[in-house]
């Protein structure tokens, strides 16, 4: 009796497992064909968490790119559950260099922690191609070193954001910065470059702190911000997660009204709260380009057609009216 | 009530250097405020306390959360489906993690600490398939759950105001809650009496999910959004809350206000940080040394203490 009760709920338990892996098998299709045709050269994508929808695009736009190209390279895209993961990325890059890929294309979890790892890659011959995430120049000069950057200028794009923040306010008013994860060589970018433009306009930056990337964070930070700071006219944030969990906290306060919030990165909940005029911008780097920026130049540069150099990708201004 | 003086003592302390240090800090909004964003941690403190009581631990409750508020906007976005058959869908999600952690743990034998890192993996996986790794947005679908409060307390507020004395009651005052610390205690003890391990531990992880999910609509309702990130690292907040509260994590000991008053003090010391302006570094060293000075605070409740704890008296209903 009792034996039969044990094995009755180890069958639900694996008809439930077994679901689970059905669903995740459906979906998670993952494509990685190492064996390449001779001749085609291979190119490895190595990008930061896969868990973040920037990535997702960024990863699908080169799958994309790939398919339309399928005679001149194969893509083998890995990512990092966890973009504070630098291990894990580190072991990647080490597997990639053993599988003796052509070229890596990488968006370093880390802009200095990575450098080394690229270093032994190059050493093995391989082409590497820095994106999204550029690499600290001190510790490439001092690995002797250099390595071309393909991305975005974030510093430029927070930049635009706060300028057309700083039409709608006057100067002399009170702002605060939510910041991304404070290491994060992007959300250091974009602070600078919330910073330029408001000194700039010479308003008034009374607070700024981090909360980490995520919604709920936000949330707690913003609330807290608005009751110190009761004459707040602005907020802006280093990403549109952050500007999401800034909304809910401003409502929640009874502030939606009189304070304005800029975002960054340009995702869909942050357009449908554009369109109520919630958020007043956001910033577009064309996630789907950066990787396929990364893998032509890497190509070309594995032709001969192309000398490592820095190339800056496009960062454009979203406002209400770009949305239809 | 002599064993709720050390956490009182600590909140009070708490609430006195921030209204001193922090500019507009003793207002009412802030703890109207305060008191808005935590009811999903007051929800999931009261699985954490039961399972952490039958000497268990979840370590999944971030990722069930983020799950189950997935599931909430894949109803509600991508298949328009009506918010009560979306809420159930979402409840429903929770329930199952649950569940399946449960009958792993029991079936098998196997240490919850294995099962549940296991499904805090699973669980985000399949928040990420869910959601095509994007935020979820449907605020304007949810318009009945956000607009009802009382003196400016949210209706999630509330619901885990209620589920918490709820959860006290059945802890103290019921058959199924001495249960609980009598398999806590000593599980063979316990079995050799008559009572079923088993059975009462896959309730205690089912309704941990359960509470998961109820904990992602709580905090759902106020983002208007899920994320899937939502939650992560959320699991060691909770358990920090509840050890703080005076929970054993070997099982046995623990009571859910205690739990609560342990969320009041992280919440309070993360508010009050946050109104200090205070740096990033400075708030994790600061939240640490204050889990430990709280606890020690709490250690000395025992010179104050005339009666034992509920949880160690007989139950008239045992």
């Amino acid at each position: 009796m009792d034996r039969l009760r044990v094995s009755g709920i180890r069958a639900v338990a694996v008809g439930a497992l077994a679901m689970g892996v059905m669903l995740s098998g459906c979906a998670g299709k993952k494509e990685q064909k190492d064996a390449a045709a001779p001749g085609k050269p291979r190119v490895a994508l190595v990008m930061k968490s896969l868990a973040n929808e920037f990535f997702k695009t960024m990863e699908d736009g080169a799958r994309n790119h790939q398919r339309q190209h399928l005679d001149q390279y194969d893509l083998i895209a890995q990512g990092i559950p966890d973009e504070r993961d630098i291990n894990r990325q580190h072991d990647l890059v080490q597997q990639m260099i053993a599988q003796k890929v052509d070229a890596i294309v990488i968006a370093p979890a880390d802009s200095k922690a990575m450098v080394g790892v690229s270093k032994e890659a190059m050493d093995a011959g391989i082409v590497v191609v820095n994106i999204d995430n550029k690499f600290d120049a001190d510790t490439l000069a001092q690995e002797g070193v250099s390595i071309p950057f393909v991305g975005p200028d974030n510093r430029k794009g927070a930049r635009l954001a706060a300028e057309y923040l700083a039409q709608k306010l006057r100067p002399g008013d009170k702002v605060a910065i939510i910041e991304g994860i404070p290491t994060a060589f992007n959300a250091i970018m974009r602070k600078r470059g919330f910073e330029d433009a408001m000194t700039a306009a010479r308003m008034v930056i009374v607070d700024s702190q981090s909360a980490h990337w995520e919604t709920s964070e936000a949330e707690k930070v913003v609330s807290g911000m608005v009751s110190r700071h009761a004459d707040l006219k602005a907020i802006l944030c280093a990403n549109d997660s952050m500007a999401l969990g800034a909304v809910a906290a401003l409502r929640s306060a009874g502030r939606l009204d009189d304070v304005l919030v800029v975002g960054f990165d340009n995702i869909s909940a942050a357009q449908e709260y554009m369109k109520e005029g919630a958020i007043l911008c956001t910033v577009d780097q064309h996630a789907d380009q950066i990787a396929v920026e990364g893998i032509i130049y890497a190509l070309d540069i594995l032709e001969g057609a192309a000398t490592p150099q820095d190339k800056e990708t496009r960062v454009d201004l979203v406002t209400a009216g770009d949305i239809e | 009530m002599t064993e709720y003086v050390g956490m009182v003592f600590v909140v009070a302390s708490l609430i006195a250097i921030f209204s001193l240090t922090a500019p507009n800090f003793f207002q009412v909004e802030t703890f109207r405020m305060t008191a808005n964003q935590i009811p999903e941690v007051i929800i999931l403190a009261v699985g954490m306390t039961y399972v952490l009581i039958v000497a268990g631990i979840d370590l999944s409750v971030g990722s069930v959360l983020a799950l189950s508020s997935a599931v909430l906007g894949v109803c509600l976005v991508r298949y328009q489906l009506p918010l009560p058959v979306a809420v159930a869908a979402s409840l429903g999600a929770g329930l199952a993690c649950g569940a399946v952690n449960g009958s792993l743990t029991v079936a098998w034998r196997l240490p919850s600490f294995i099962v549940t890192l296991a499904m805090l993996q699973a669980a985000r996986g399949l928040t990420h398939i869910v959601t095509g790794q994007q935020t979820q947005y449907f605020r304007p679908m949810i318009r009945e759950l956000t607009s009802i409060s009382v003196l400016g307390l949210s209706l999630p507020f509330l619901i885990a105001v209620a589920i918490a004395v709820l959860g006290q009651i059945v802890l103290c005052r019921t058959v199924f809650g001495r249960y609980m610390v009598a398999i806590g205690t000593n599980e063979e003890a316990a079995r050799l009496s008559g009572i079923d391990p088993r059975r009462i531990k896959l309730v205690v992880f089912t309704l941990c999910g359960l509470l998961a999910a109820v904990a992602a609509l709580a905090q759902s309702t106020r983002l208007g959004s899920a994320t899937p990130t939502a939650g992560t690292g959320f699991e060691l907040e909770v358990i920090a809350a509840v050890v703080i509260g005076g929970t054993s994590l070997m099982g046995g000991r623990g009571t859910v206000i205690r739990s609560v008053f342990g969320v009041i003090i992280i919440a309070i010391l993360g508010r009050g940080l946050i109104q200090l302006g205070a740096a990033d570094p400075t708030k994790q060293l600061i939240t640490g040394c204050v889990i430990v000075a709280a606890v020690i605070v709490d250690h000395y409740r025992h010179s104050f203490r005339k009666a034992p704890l509920p949880t160690e008296t007989p139950s008239p209903s045992l």
